[in-house]
């Protein structure tokens, strides 16, 4: 099993010096556990070049291009402009009068881990068996016949990142998938996405384990169990350290005992695994950053942040994104203090501010919650265009998923993952009428055959047709 | 009380007829039932004075183009009043744990007008809501009362209906099996009209044994009489139809609330009469009674001849102004936009018989609000909200910890 970390090189050099296969010893060449054991097996589709005629772009990165052509080759976005060429062999679609923005991504989803129906046979979304769960895996949840994949679709979201639920501390590993219709996860996967890590603060832990009489049932068990936990991930680390600087140098020395837990709050501390941590209220997101500080690594965002605008100078000091609702409220007490303005006061604070749907409705329409968060801060009187807006749902949750190099913008040489639109995405009456993942068209308003149905709809309301 | 607190409450009980005149200039009226582009509305003493040009002079003026002008949001699913953190148990009174307690759960009596609630939605434009228990006990919730969000929040009417679950969760309370469920609710409707008619010696504990308190079979009284409607909570086009067939055998008045595959039994729903509360934005398969929800459900029920009434964006309380959202979502979906705008403002307000009219005309109490373009956008914001002739003022705890908050750059 180890061996499949190896590279080829490797393996013949573990294969010569050790002369055994399954050998746990080896000199000069540390063996380490493979990093991505459930490899993607997504592949972009071959498509002809596209040519987007005469649309409105809001491209995500706070510019509104009215009336532009998209090129898009080989899956990649390859020119914008006025009057472009036609390429070679090339779908061309007029867009005029339509909009154009970059697929919508939803940092928070729990869809196919809590599929519909929701039903307990596959609500697959929280481990609430210890309040640390570190080892436990999103993509090993997700069902991918879930319908509501292809709601969000239809609603252009292209890209969602699928978390644990948090009735834990740590929840356990959540995995980036591309909204591609396919039997298995690991054909949603998106290639080499950095994996996340689901953290929780507040009511939600310390409920489900202060019922049960464990720790935590207060915030300071909170704390307790998670920094526990990295004091933990911290000496775990070091004896994987060691064990590397060891065999490097010349030492003939057994690999610790692996420890699936530790060894994701480990990718944490190596960089690799990024935080995506469950916080509604501003002082214990500043309790979080001090413990990130406290134990070396980074967090990449604070989800269904309803207190993100006291915390915006924070979040702005410490390049942590705010990921928000537009205005849900009051269902908990850590809820209660909402602003609609809370999106719009943490742009307005120079923050990375995402809106999240948490939720397979709101998935369908970010536009008109992004529409909401826009206009919300409009009525106190900020400016903000409808391209700043469209970066909230697009750009900025990408640059928290670490993909903004590939995803989140109309820009030359980025995947083409578009979404054309029948009107303003931020209108209600607003439609996604066509969206393209990779540059390969996945749903289309005005073609039933580009409307992709999961299994579990196949005659269930009536034998002859599909569930609409 | 002495002489002067008299006076302030003489002042507070006639605010309208002393409040300030208002014309709204060349905005579009939606008044409930049809639309009137680029008009002005007059607004003198708490009352629709004019409808179209008017020159009269008044205190306050105000530029409505481009803008418009609809009925007070009314939003026919809400727990408004009774719930303040969904999960601090001592701030929700829209059920009990009381088995006793069902059709008589009056959740007019928990309606706390202090709630910070109303103030945050009627600045959103929701002017009235209905407030429905939920069954938690057994199949009957409670009773629904109608309430206004205005600067003194209250209680219309404390038992404008009964509340009854049969959707699963509803089942769930009588004995895990629709068939069981069914068998319980004859029992009760049975019990009920024994008690009726024996009420004397039912309440001297000389009839038999009842399947429900004395106090639930009398809130059930004016229901098996027909005389109170009945919202039936259901989702299964196979529970709606078997709600219909109940309703003929027993005389009961109908309406649903959920109806998610009404869609499959739309002419059956019209035929009957029965109005359905519904949440247009509904199209998963939430379980295994919801498997037809569909975007298009409010068209096609519309189309049948159904009367609707809306709620909105999951039936949310602490954001019950977004009825607006659902409206304008099942606008997107085929529905007449005048329907929609109907289904949450006149349409609830006759059918349940409420203070106001719901419609913009000429004589009616004012009960209104200026959006900030058209009314179903959520770029359009609530600019001016007028409830029972009263202007509300823009305050609310969320405005407040928003300016406690923010810090203009220089």
């Amino acid at each position: 099993m180890r061996l499949h970390s190896l590279t080829a090189a490797a393996l013949v050099t573990t294969m010569l010096v050790a002369g055994c296969d399954d050998s746990n010893k080896t000199i000069g060449e540390p063996v380490l556990p493979n990093k991505n054991p459930f490899p993607s097996t997504y592949q972009v589709p071959a498509s002809s070049a596209l040519l987007i005629q005469g649309a409105n772009l809001l491209t995500g990165t706070n510019q509104q291009l009215d009336n532009t052509d998209l090129v898009v080759e080989n899956g990649l976005i390859t020119a914008i402009g006025k009057d472009l060429q036609i390429p070679e062999g090339a779908t061309v679609i007029d867009a005029s009068g339509k909009w154009l923005t970059p697929g919508l991504i939803d940092v928070h989803s729990h869809m196919g881990v809590y599929p519909a129906p929701e039903t307990s046979n596959h609500s697959d979304g929280n481990e609430m068996t210890s309040p640390v769960t570190a080892e436990v895996w999103a993509e090993h949840s997700v069902w991918p016949g879930d319908p509501q994949f292809e709601k969000a679709l239809a609603g252009g979201v292209t890209t969602v990142q699928i978390l644990p639920g948090s009735g834990n501390l740590i929840g356990g590993r959540g995995v980036t998938l591309k909204n591609v219709p396919s039997i298995t996860v690991q054909g949603m996967k998106f290639p080499d996405a950095p994996y996340s890590l689901k953290m929780a603060c507040g009511e939600n832990p310390k409920r489900v384990y202060g019922s049960r009489n464990q720790l935590p049932s207060t915030r300071m068990g909170n704390m307790a169990g998670y920094r526990n936990a990295w004091i933990e991930a911290t000496a775990y680390k070091k004896s994987w350290d060691d064990y590397v600087t060891g065999v490097e140098a010349g030492e003939d020395l057994d690999p610790p005992t692996r420890n699936l837990r530790l060894e994701t709050l480990m990718g944490v501390l190596d960089g690799e695994i990024r935080i995506h941590n469950h916080c509604y209220k501003v002082d214990e997101m500043a309790q979080m950053v001090d413990m990130s500080k406290e134990f070396g690594y980074k967090i990449a965002a604070f989800h269904h942040a309803v207190e993100a605008y006291k915390a915006a100078p924070i979040l702005a000091e410490e390049n942590i994104c705010g990921v928000m609702w537009a205005d849900w409220w009051g269902f908990k007490q850590e809820a209660f203090d909402m602003v609609r303005e809370n999106i719009a006061l943490v742009d307005y604070a120079n923050a990375c501010a995402i809106i999240h749907s948490d939720d397979p409705i709101q998935v369908q329409r970010l536009n008109q919650e992004t529409a909401k968060a826009m206009s919300a801060g409009r009525r106190m009187g900020l400016d903000i265009s409808r391209a700043k807006a469209i970066g909230w749902a697009t750009l900025n949750p990408a640059i928290s998923l670490g993909l903004d190099k590939q995803i989140g913008s109309l820009e030359i040489g980025k995947n083409a993952d578009l979404v054309l639109w029948t009107a303003d995405p931020l209108s209600v009456y607003s439609h996604a009428e066509k969206v393209w993942i990779d540059g390969a068209l996945r749903f289309d308003r005005e073609d039933s055959s580009v409307q992709p149905t999961r299994d579990f709809n196949l005659g269930i309301v009536n034998a002859q047709e599909s569930r609409p | 009380m002495n002489k002067f607190n008299q006076l302030l409450l003489l002042v507070a009980l006639s605010s309208h007829a002393a409040a300030e005149s208002i014309l709204i200039k060349n905005a579009d009226i939606y008044t409930g039932k049809t639309v009137l582009p680029s008009t002005d509305l007059l607004i003198v003493d708490g009352r629709i004075a004019a409808i179209g040009n008017s020159s009269q002079k008044t205190d306050r003026v105000i530029d409505g183009s481009g803008k418009s002008i609809s009925p007070g949001l009314f939003n026919a699913d809400t727990h408004l009043g009774s719930v303040e953190v969904s999960a601090i148990a001592p701030t929700v009174d829209f059920y009990t744990d009381n088995p006793n307690v069902t059709a008589s759960l009056k959740v007019a009596d928990a309606f706390n007008p202090n709630s910070t609630l109303l103030p945050y939605n009627r600045t959103h434009g929701l002017t009235h809501a209905l407030s429905v228990p939920e069954a938690n006990t057994g199949l009957f919730a409670g009773q629904v009362s109608l309430i206004e969000l205005g600067n003194q929040p209250r209680v219309i009417h404390d038992s404008v209906a009964v509340a009854m679950d049969f959707t699963e969760h509803g089942v769930s309370l009588a004995g895990n099996s629709r068939a069981a469920a069914m068998a319980v609710l004859r029992q009760n409707l049975a019990d009920t009209i024994d008690f009726a008619a024996n009420k004397r010696a039912a309440m001297a504990g000389e009839r038999r044994d009842y399947s429900l308190s004395l106090a639930d079979l009398e809130a059930l009284e004016p229901v098996v009489s027909g005389a109170k409607p009945l919202i039936v909570s259901t989702h299964r086009a196979s529970d709606i139809s078997a709600m219909l067939a109940l309703a003929n055998d027993y005389g009961l008045t109908l309406i649903f609330r959920g109806a998610t595959e009404g869609w499959m039994v739309a002419d059956a729903i019209a035929a009957a009469k029965v109005p359905v509360i519904m949440d247009p934005i509904y199209n998963l398969p939430v379980s295994y009674e919801s498997l037809g929800a569909r975007l298009d459900n409010a068209k096609l029920l519309a189309d049948a001849g159904v009367t609707l009434v809306f709620t909105g964006m999951g039936s949310s309380t602490h954001n019950a102004h977004l009825v607006r959202q659902s409206a304008g979502n099942a606008v997107a979906n085929g529905l007449d936009k005048l329907a929609a705008i109907a289904a949450m403002t006149v349409t609830p307000a006759q059918l349940f018989n409420a203070n106001v009219s719901g419609e913009i005309k000429l004589g009616a109490v004012a009960d209104l609000v200026m959006w900030g373009g058209d009314p179903l956008e959520m770029t359009s914001e609530a600019e001016l909200v007028i409830i029972d002739g009263d202007v509300v003022p823009m305050a609310s705890r969320s405005l407040q910890l928003r300016d406690r908050y923010f810090k203009a750059t220089p």
